[in-house]
């Protein structure tokens, strides 16, 4: 049963608006999540069931153009699971977001720490700077860095040639997928910092400065500062940035997709991309499913944390 | 949100000393802050000037073996070039219909679905806190033929109402969230005192509330504007006619079987990423706030 | 399912009867338009002959509009499929001519009467295999596009090489000389430059042995990479590229489009489209100064004075299978690959589908040459999942192994194979 928070003095005139209230209280907050809910599920809920219902399925083109798949129960996941190439993107999956979680983290952390130490002049310049990075479209995005890593006319070849770091002409950062998903990993990681920094440089901002000094006075260094007075109050904080990326770098294909061309070789396929090519360059749409919903079922585990902090303090107080 | 304020004066070591180690070592601090923080601001930026940068290249700057730092001829034509690819402004002005749309109606459809979970204790309420942070987890990859035969079956394909409908649903979980956030932030007595005053319960909310968690709402919008702007498979797969495309789509006939015009696509990402930039830098400031005062609290 | 099929054909048939019988103008379908998908090519290189074919097509069909709408390579097969499944699929939809045996397997597409089309007596051999399944028409060739090596005359001759060579081995020594002058100074340059994912120029080697990419044995597809006569092949292109090209190996002829990289000057020759030799002259990306030293010439075969199978691409247009507007659609087909159209395609740089205009272009030193080429073509293994073995870049990494010198050609051969064997049978 809804209970509305705000409960009005019974002496007060209001006594009869109050019944009122009571009847609409009950249904105020079913009547306030109709919109979003309905939106969701009108878009998204008969899609889900459909790609679930796929996963059970053997759909291929033939029965694409018949509108109509064969049941073959759990077919589909012991095919995946009997893969051995699905192991293989799934563990290099794992360690992709791992890799690009936790840099992002660090480094957002580093430099909204960074931020908060600078002048105004500086602050504002890197803020806006930051700021540029983010609303630069995706798709665009990789697009220059893509190009910025070219085998023949690429600016990070003919740079790192110059500076003598080593001979970089005509190096192909794709040959190795160590190197390639490196690159890779430098343009997720630059276009997710902005988000991570500014909100933690504002979260920062709301740190009780004298706490600070106070720490700093008992003679404190600053790396212990942060450990015992900063952090501690930007958990909550960190804990959803981290989740959030978790979500999002998981289901990383942009990125990959348009630095390889549309035509990533195996050995840089992730989980959405493999998901992607058996639906639709090999036109298993029942295989692809399974592998989404593997993928579902792969984040749940993962940010357990997230979600089970996130109910619990969906308490209302 | 405000920054809190220092409950009582606290002694402080002296720093004001005109002895010359003591400030030296301070000004040497400062300037190393700021190198590294020049450091970091022209490795970050430096991907976007190089695509503004590529924009204004005549072609033969583009693709050279020894790299251009600054258009030594700087020239118009790529942007020309790229305007005049035709449905430019057709497609500019279908993809801010769809993100006006897409802006405005989630911000309102999220602000209401957050009152309700930040005022309201009800049975259902795990439920739906859990749904909303499942939906995010979905690779869209799968979803598009579930999706076109849903769409289909709406009548909704090659309609702008069906891809607005659908960026609703991918932006709402985030923007619910980020918003009870802000509500969580604003204390009750606010609201009770309005409802003293003769408010509806409603109207309490909208008075009091809708103000005070406005960054939260800028917040949110940024967030929806930009998925909106980016997207580009849903787009493309569920937009047919060329009279109803959106700009992400127009980027991608840059690339034909001839391979890439670096120029004009330069200049066409650059005229893309623009209104994102103008919109963003206006309200820049409200965002973070907004974003971590709810968080923080919880 | 069949007799599905068998009715759809006889109902097509019976309509087609009737409307070429009829007289007057006739509304097969209650539509007052139809849909045609066509690539971005059309739209930038011949937007003239798509309004003169809609145009002649509006002439027999008045009140019938049409809509164009132009696609992107990259993602226009899942944007199809996505209208199968939504049942709004378009009337007429362009292919890559590899893409259509998968289609044409699974019913996606209309059955067709050849004889209906213009030309089609004449048709391309290797276009119309690209249509053909089980015996059946499915689809109507539209263009071709055959490889030739383009150079540079000035550096074949400062290098002391006369005429063009005419067999692999010459072409190899000829390749050496230009490295000697040029590659020794200049470490951009490559005598030839061919990236290692440039599968159809590397496949050219295995076929011009004879060998081939896979065969049908005993109602199974066989991987024949492995085969003595594919190795062969292979071992002579890895030793060729190997000698006489620098560029990348993990990188396609597109990325960066290599005639910009033969514009900036350091490069002796590439293997490419007709198209590709004025694109090097594009007064934006190339160098137009470059316009009186260009040559082309088709790359020989290892046997003298033969030339070497090039692979013959291009693209066919089809009618789904859920349309309902299939004389419309036919109609638009046939004004499109009509003879006149066909010209208009063909002048632009093209190979048109036909061989009654193989020498529209005769007279013209910078297509003749890929005309020429085109006589001697291969194709891929017309498999129902060829298309997957496309999809999953199994040739382009067994190359990109070849050429790095990370897999011997056995072991990479045979590691594509087993990928084959399972893409293809699967």
């Amino acid at each position: 049963m809804a209970v509305a928070e705000t409960e009005l003095p019974l002496a007060s005139r209001r006594r009869p608006r109050l019944s009122r209230h009571r009847v609409v209280g009950a249904a105020a907050p079913y009547a306030l999540l109709v919109p979003t809910a309905a939106v969701i599920v009108a878009v998204l809920g008969y899609p889900l069931y459909l790609l679930i219902r796929l996963s059970f399925q053997k759909y291929g083109l033939f029965e694409l153009v018949r509108h109509k798949g064969k049941s073959i129960g759990f077919g589909n996941y012991t095919t995946i699971f009997h893969d051995a190439q699905f192991w293989h993107v799934v563990a290099r999956t794992v360690v992709f977001t791992a890799v690009n979680v936790g840099l992002t983290m660090i480094l957002g952390t580093g430099i909204a720490l960074l931020i908060a130490r600078l002048g105004r002049f500086m602050r504002t310049l890197l803020t806006v700077g930051l700021v540029l990075v983010w609303a630069t479209p995706v798709v665009v995005a990789v697009n220059i860095w893509r190009w910025m890593v070219d085998y023949e006319f690429g600016v990070a070849n003919w740079t790192l040639t110059k500076l003598h770091v080593g001979d970089f002409q005509h190096h192909d950062w794709f040959v190795s997928n160590w190197s390639g998903l490196g690159v890779i990993t430098a343009v997720i990681v630059w276009g997710a910092i902005p988000f991570v920094t500014i909100t933690l440089y504002a979260g920062l901002a709301q740190v009780p400065q004298e706490l600070v000094e106070a720490a700093q006075i008992d003679g404190a260094r600053a790396w212990n500062v942060f450990r015992e007075v900063t952090l501690p109050l930007l958990k909550p904080l960190l804990i959803i940035l981290t989740s959030l990326s978790i979500i999002w770098d998981f289901q990383v294909f942009n990125q990959v997709w348009i630095m390889l061309g549309e035509r990533p070789s195996q050995d840089y396929y992730l989980m959405s991309i493999y998901a992607f090519v058996q639906s639709f360059r090999i036109n298993e749409y029942g295989l692809g499913s399974a592998i989404a919903v593997v993928m579902v079922a792969l984040m749940m585990v993962a940010t357990v944390v997230y979600v089970r902090q996130m109910v619990k303090t969906g308490e209302v107080r | 949100m405000s920054t809190v304020t220092p409950a009582a004066p606290v002694p402080v070591a002296p720093t004001t000393t005109r002895s010359s180690p003591f400030r030296r070592r301070r000004i040497m601090h400062r300037v190393a802050l700021n190198g590294v923080a020049l450091l970091v601001f022209v490795v970050m930026v430096f991907p976007v000037y190089w695509m503004v940068a590529t924009a204004f290249k005549p072609g033969s700057e583009i693709l050279d073996y020894t790299p251009h730092w600054i258009p030594s001829h700087p020239t118009l034509r790529n942007f020309t070039n790229a305007m005049h690819r035709p449905y430019f402004w057709t497609d500019a002005k279908n993809s801010l219909i769809i993100v006006a749309f897409v802006v405005l109606l989630s911000g309102i459809v999220a602000f209401l679905a957050a009152l309700a979970l930040s005022r309201f204790r009800f049975r259902g309420r795990s439920a739906f806190i859990v749904l909303i942070i499942g939906v995010q987890m979905v690779p869209l990859a799968a979803l598009i033929i579930p999706l076109y035969i849903t769409a289909s079956r709406a009548h909704l394909v090659n309609t702008l109402t069906g891809v607005i409908f659908m960026y609703m649903a991918f932006v709402l979980p985030f923007s619910v969230w980020t918003l009870r956030g802000f509500m969580l932030g604003v204390p009750r007595e606010l609201e009770e005192a309005a409802m003293v005053d003769g408010a509806t319960r409603f109207g309490a909310f909208i008075r009091v509330m809708f103000p005070l968690v406005a960054p939260g709402l800028v917040a949110t919008s940024i967030f929806a504007f930009i998925q909106a702007w980016n997207e580009f498979i849903i787009a493309y797969v569920f937009l047919h006619d060329s009279s109803k495309q959106t700009l992400t789509v127009w980027l991608a006939s840059f690339t034909t079987l001839h391979g890439t015009d670096w120029g004009p696509l330069m200049a066409g990402a650059t005229l893309t990423a623009l209104p994102v930039v103008v919109f963003f830098v206006l309200v820049q400031r409200k965002i973070a706030f907004g974003l971590t005062a709810g968080a923080v609290r919880g | 399912m069949k007799a599905r099929v068998i009715a759809a054909v006889l109902f097509a048939a019976v309509l087609a009867a009737a409307a070429s019988t009829a007289s007057g103008s006739v509304r097969s379908a209650k539509a007052d338009s139809i849909t045609v998908w066509l690539m971005g090519d059309a739209q930038s290189g011949w937007p003239t002959v798509v309004a003169d074919a809609t145009a002649a097509f509006k002439a027999k069909h008045p009140g019938v509009d049409v809509k164009v709408q132009y696609q992107t390579w990259g993602d226009h097969l899942t944007k199809f499929d996505a209208t199968i499944a939504g049942g709004d699929t378009p009337d007429v939809i362009e292919f890559g001519n590899s893409e259509t045996t998968k289609y044409m397997a699974n019913g996606a597409l209309r059955q067709l009467t050849a004889s209906n089309f213009p030309n089609s007596k004449t048709w391309l051999a290797g276009l119309r295999s690209s249509c053909t399944y089980n015996g059946r028409t499915f689809c109507v060739p539209y263009y071709a596009g055959a490889r030739a090596i383009v150079y540079r005359k000035d550096q074949y001759k400062a290098a002391g090489i006369r005429g063009t060579p005419r067999s692999v081995a010459q072409f190899l020594s000829d390749g050496k000389k230009l490295m000697k002058k040029y590659g020794k100074k200049d470490r951009n340059y490559s005598a030839w430059y061919f990236p290692g994912k440039n599968w159809y120029a590397s496949m050219a080697f295995v076929y011009d042995y004879n060998g081939q990419i896979a065969v049908r044995k005993n109602g199974k597809w066989v991987g024949t990479l492995e085969s003595k006569n594919a190795i062969k092949g292979l071992t002579v292109a890895k030793n060729v590229v190997g000698a006489l090209s620098r560029a990348s190996k993990t990188t396609d002829e597109a990325h960066p489009q290599q005639a910009i990289v033969f514009s900036k000057g350091h490069v002796g020759a590439f293997i490419g489209n007709g198209w590709e030799w004025p694109y090097a002259l594009n007064k934006d990306l190339g160098n137009p100064a470059l316009a009186p030293v260009m040559g082309a010439y088709p790359m020989p075969s290892h046997v003298r004075g033969r030339l070497m199978p090039e692979f013959l691409g291009g693209s066919d247009l089809a009618i789904p299978a859920q349309s309902k507007n299939v004389t419309l659609a036919a109609d638009w087909i046939k004004a499109f690959t009509s003879t006149s159209a066909e010209t208009g395609i063909a002048k632009v740089g093209n190979i048109p589908n036909t061989t009654i205009l193989a020498n529209v272009n005769k007279d013209n030193p910078q297509i003749a040459p890929f005309a020429r080429a085109a006589a001697a073509s291969w194709f891929v293994p017309t498999a129902p999942n060829w298309v997957n073995v496309e999809n999953g870049d199994v040739l382009q990494n067994m190359l990109v192994q070849i050429y790095s010198g990370k897999k011997s050609v056995l072991a990479a051969a045979k590691s594509a194979d087993k990928q084959i064997n399972k893409i293809l049978n699967g």
